[in-house]
C-alpha cells in the first residue's frame, strides 16, 4: 500500500472513529440530562402510595399522621379520600371550590386529566378507597397516552430503522466524498512524490484541482529544464575540453616515445600523459554520470554473458599496457559455465573498468587484483579484491551507506574515490543490483557486486 | 601497410598537425590533409586515398554528411574521430558506414592500432607470414614451417590463428575466440576451443607442453607472442 492509499485509509478510519465518538457522547449526554432532570425535581415530592401508608382508619374515623401532613404542607398540596360511592370520607386542605362527592365519570375524567385545573395523583387502596392528592395548578404536567400495540411495534422498529438508515447514509456519503477527494488528489500526491525523487510527471489540467495540477506541471517543467541546462552545460564543457586534451595527450605520448630526448624530459612527458589520461577518465565519468542521473541516456538491456564481459574488461585493462607492478587474476566460481545476464553491455564494462582502475589508482606502489565471477540463486556475482592499502573504516561506512560523493579527492588531495565509484553505484542501481564495500584480509579493499540475472522492471 | 595513402580531415589545424606528426613518426609516408568537408571531398575524388581519418564536427559540411556523400559510390575505409563521445553518435556513425569510431581524447597508440587493424582488414596481405619463436606461419597457404617440416593448418585452426595474429601481443578472451570459430552462439564450445588450441600448439610450438608463442592467460584467454623483432 503506497503512502497516498495509506493516508486515505487512515482518513476513512478516523471518520468512522469520529462517528462512533459522536454517538457515544450523545448517549452520555442524554443519560446526563435525564439524571440532571431527576436531580432537579423537588426533594419534597412524594408518591401517592407512600402517603397512603400514613392514612389509617381508627375507630371509624380516617386520620393522617404528622408525616403525611408535613408531606402535604411542603408541596402546598391537598388530599382527599373517596369511598366506593365517590363521597369524600377524609380530606386535608381540600379547596372549598371542589365538590365533596364525585360520580364515577368525574373520577375517570380527573384521574386522566385535571380536577378543576388541579393536577392530581391517584392511589387505589386495598380497602377499596381512592386516595386523591391535588397539587397547585402549574406544578405538574400530565399527559395521557393511548396507543395500539401494532402501532407501538411499528414505531419502535421505525425509530431503529431511521437510526440505522441515517447511519448508513452518513457512512455512504463520507465514503463517496472520500473517494472523490482521493480520485482528485491521488495523481497530485503521486506527482509530488515522484517530483521529490527527481522524476517529473505531467498531470491533466482539468477538474476542480486544475490549478494545482498546472502548478505541479510547472514545477516539473522547471526542474527538468534546470536539470537539462546543467547536463547540457557539463556536456558542453566536456566536449570543449576533449580536443585540447587530445593534443596534450598526443604530444605528451610523442615526447615520451622520442628516443632523441633526454631521459628526464621523456619521464616528465610520461607524467603529463598519465595525468591527461586521468583527466580523460574524469571527463568521461562526469559526462556519463550526469547522463545517468538525469536519465538522458537510456539503459539498453539485452542478454549478455557476464563471465565473458568480466574476461574482456580485464583483458582490455591488461592490453592497455598495465604496469608490471599490477597483477590481475580472474577466477570463475563455476568454470566453463556461461552466465546469462540482462544488462547494458557498455555500462557493465564501464562499471568493472572503473572498479579495476579504482584499485590501480589507489595503489601506486602496485597490487594484485583478484576477480571472482559466478552465479548464485539467480544473481550474477563479482567479488573484486585487492591486496593494496585499502581504505579507512569511516570511508567504508560512508560508501556502504551510499552517501553522496561530493569530491573526487580527500582532504590530503591524494585520493580519488569519487566520481568513478559514484558511476559504479549508479550503474549497479540501474541494473537493480547491490554493491558492498569491505576490507580484504590482511589488507586491501574488497567489493562485492550482485546483479539480478533477470531484473524486474517496475 | 605503411605505403597506404591516408587522408586526414579535421577543421582544427593544430590537431591536423598533430595527426600528421603521429602518422609520420609511425612510418606512414603518403599523407594528405583537408580542413573542411568540401575540401576533403575534392581531395578524395582526385587522390582516391586508401583510408580516411574523419572528424565529425566541422563547419559547413560535417563528417556525417561527408561520409554519406562518399558512401554513395565508394567503400573506402573510414575511421571517425569525434569530440562527442555519446553512444548515439557512435551508432549513427557506424550506421552510415564508418568502419570504426574513436572518441577524443585518444592515445596516439590507440589511433595507430585501429588504423592498422582497418587497413589489415580492408587490404589483406596476400603473402602474410607470421614469424614465431619456433616456427613460421604462412596464412595465405595455411601452412606452418617448423624445423624443415611443413604442416598444414585446418580451417578452424587458421581462423583461430588469424584472430590471434590480428591481436598479437594482446589478450584475446575465450569468448571472442569461440565466437571466431563457432559464430554468435558459442556458449558451451570452450572445450572445443581448447582442443583446437592444443592442435595449433602441436603445430607451431617447438615444445607444445611449454608454449612460448601461444600463451594461456589464466581465466581470461590466450595471447600470441610474435618472434622478437618481427612486426
Amino acid at each position: 500500500m503506497n503512502p497516498v492509499q495509506r493516508f486515505f485509509r487512515r482518513y476513512i478510519l478516523s471518520t468512522a472513529a469520529i462517528l462512533l465518538l459522536f454517538l457515544t457522547v450523545n448517549l452520555i449526554l442524554l443519560f446526563a440530562i435525564m439524571v440532571a432532570g431527576t436531580m432537579s425535581s423537588s426533594d419534597s415530592s412524594f408518591s401517592a402510595g407512600d402517603f397512603s401508608d400514613h392514612l389509617v382508619l381508627q375507630d371509624g374515623n380516617w386520620s393522617a399522621d404528622d408525616t403525611a401532613l408535613s408531606m402535604l404542607e411542603k408541596q402546598s398540596s391537598w388530599a382527599m379520600l373517596l369511598d366506593e360511592n365517590g363521597d369524600v370520607v377524609w380530606q386535608q386542605n381540600l379547596p372549598e371550590t371542589l365538590p365533596r362527592s364525585y360520580t364515577s365519570a368525574e373520577v375517570a375524567s380527573f384521574s386522566r386529566w385535571y380536577l378543576n385545573d388541579y393536577p392530581v395523583k391517584i392511589w387505589t387502596r386495598t380497602d377499596g378507597c381512592l386516595l386523591v392528592i391535588g397539587y397547585p395548578p402549574g406544578t405538574l404536567v400530565k399527559y395521557y397516552f393511548s396507543l395500539e400495540w401494532p402501532y407501538m411495534g411499528i414505531m419502535f422498529s421505525g425509530i431503529a430503522a431511521v437510526f440505522f438508515i441515517n447511519l448508513l447514509l452518513i457512512v455512504f456519503l463520507i465514503l463517496r466524498n472520500t473517494r472523490k477527494v482521493e480520485k482528485a488528489m491521488t495523481p497530485i500526491l503521486q506527482g509530488i512524490q515522484k517530483l521529490s525523487s527527481g522524476i517529473p510527471s505531467h498531470l491533466e489540467e482539468q477538474g476542480e484541482l486544475a490549478e494545482i495540477n498546472a502548478g505541479l506541471n510547472r514545477a516539473a517543467d522547471y526542474m527538468k529544464k534546470k536539470d537539462n541546462t546543467r547536463a547540457e552545460w557539463i556536456r558542453g564543457i566536456s566536449h570543449d575540453i576533449r580536443t585540447p586534451l587530445s593534443m596534450v595527450l598526443g604530444y605528451a605520448s610523442e615526447l615520451e616515445d622520442d628516443c632523441a630526448l633526454p631521459q628526464e624530459a621523456r619521464k616528465q612527458a610520461g607524467i603529463i600523459r598519465r595525468e591527461s589520461e586521468k583527466m580523460k577518465r574524469l571527463i568521461d565519468d562526469l559526462n556519463l554520470t550526469t547522463k545517468l542521473e538525469y536519465a538522458l541516456q537510456p539503459v539498453r538491456f539485452k542478454e549478455v554473458d557476464w563471465a565473458e564481459i568480466c574476461r574482456q574488461t580485464v583483458g582490455e585493462v591488461l592490453n592497455s599496457g598495465l604496469d608490471s607492478r599490477y597483477e590481475i587474476v580472474l577466477t570463475e566460481m563455476q568454470p566453463g559455465h556461461s552466465i546469462r545476464l540482462l544488462g547494458d553491455d557498455g555500462l557493465l564494462r564501464r562499471m568493472l573498468n572503473n572498479l579495476l582502475f579504482n584499485s590501480i589508482t589507489h595503489n601506486p606502489q602496485g597490487c594484485k587484483i583478484t576477480l571472482s565471477v559466478g552465479e548464485e540463486n539467480g544473481y550474477c556475482l563479482c567479488i573484486i579484491s585487492d591486496n593494496g592499502a585499502g581504505i579507512s573504516q569511516e570511508s567504508l561506512k560512508a560508501l556502504n551507506r551510499g552517501d553522496a560523493i561530493a569530491s573526487t579527492q580527500d582532504s590530503s588531495g591524494t585520493s580519488e574515490h569519487g566520481l568513478g565509484l559514484k558511476l559504479v553505484v549508479q550503474i549497479v542501481r540501474a541494473h537493480h543490483g547491490t554493491i558492498s564495500f569491505s576490507s580484504s584480509i590482511p589488507h586491501g579493499l574488497k567489493i562485492r557486486l550482485s546483479l539480478p540475472a533477470q531484473p524486474h522492471f517496475s | 601497410m605503411l605505403h597506404h595513402k591516408l587522408l586526414l580531415v579535421d577543421d582544427d589545424r593544430d590537431l591536423l598537425e598533430m595527426l600528421l606528426s603521429i602518422f609520420r613518426r609511425a612510418g606512414y609516408t603518403n599523407l594528405l590533409t583537408a580542413s573542411s568537408g568540401s575540401e576533403a571531398l575534392r581531395i578524395w575524388r582526385e587522390a582516391q586515398p586508401n583510408l580516411i581519418v574523419l572528424d565529425v564536427m566541422m563547419p559547413c559540411m560535417d563528417g556525417f554528411s561527408f561520409l554519406k556523400e562518399i558512401r554513395r559510390t565508394s567503400r573506402v575505409p573510414v575511421l571517425m574521430l569525434t569530440a562527442r563521445g555519446e553512444a548515439e553518435d557512435r551508432i549513427e556513425g557506424l550506421e552510415i558506414g564508418a568502419d570504426d569510431y574513436l572518441p577524443k581524447p585518444f592515445l596516439p597508440k590507440e589511433l595507430l592500432l585501429r588504423v592498422s587493424a582497418i587497413l589489415n582488414r580492408a587490404y589483406p596481405n596476400q603473402n602474410e607470414i607470421a614469424e614465431l619463436a619456433g616456427s613460421t606461419v604462412d596464412m595465405a597457404n595455411a601452412e606452418v614451417r617448423k624445423d624443415n617440416e611443413t604442416l598444414t593448418l585446418t580451417a578452424k585452426e587458421l581462423l583461430l590463428f588469424k584472430k590471434l595474429y590480428q591481436n598479437a601481443g594482446r589478450i584475446v578472451t575465450t569468448g571472442i575466440l569461440c565466437e571466431t570459430i563457432c559464430g554468435e552462439f558459442w556458449q558451451g564450445y570452450e572445450s572445443t576451443l581448447s582442443t583446437h588450441i592444443r592442435h595449433l600448439r602441436e603445430k607451431i610450438e617447438k615444445n607444445p607442453s611449454k608454449p612460448v608463442s601461444l600463451i594461456t592467460v589464466k581465466g581470461l584467454g590466450y595471447r600470441l607472442n610474435l618472434k622478437e623483432g618481427s612486426s
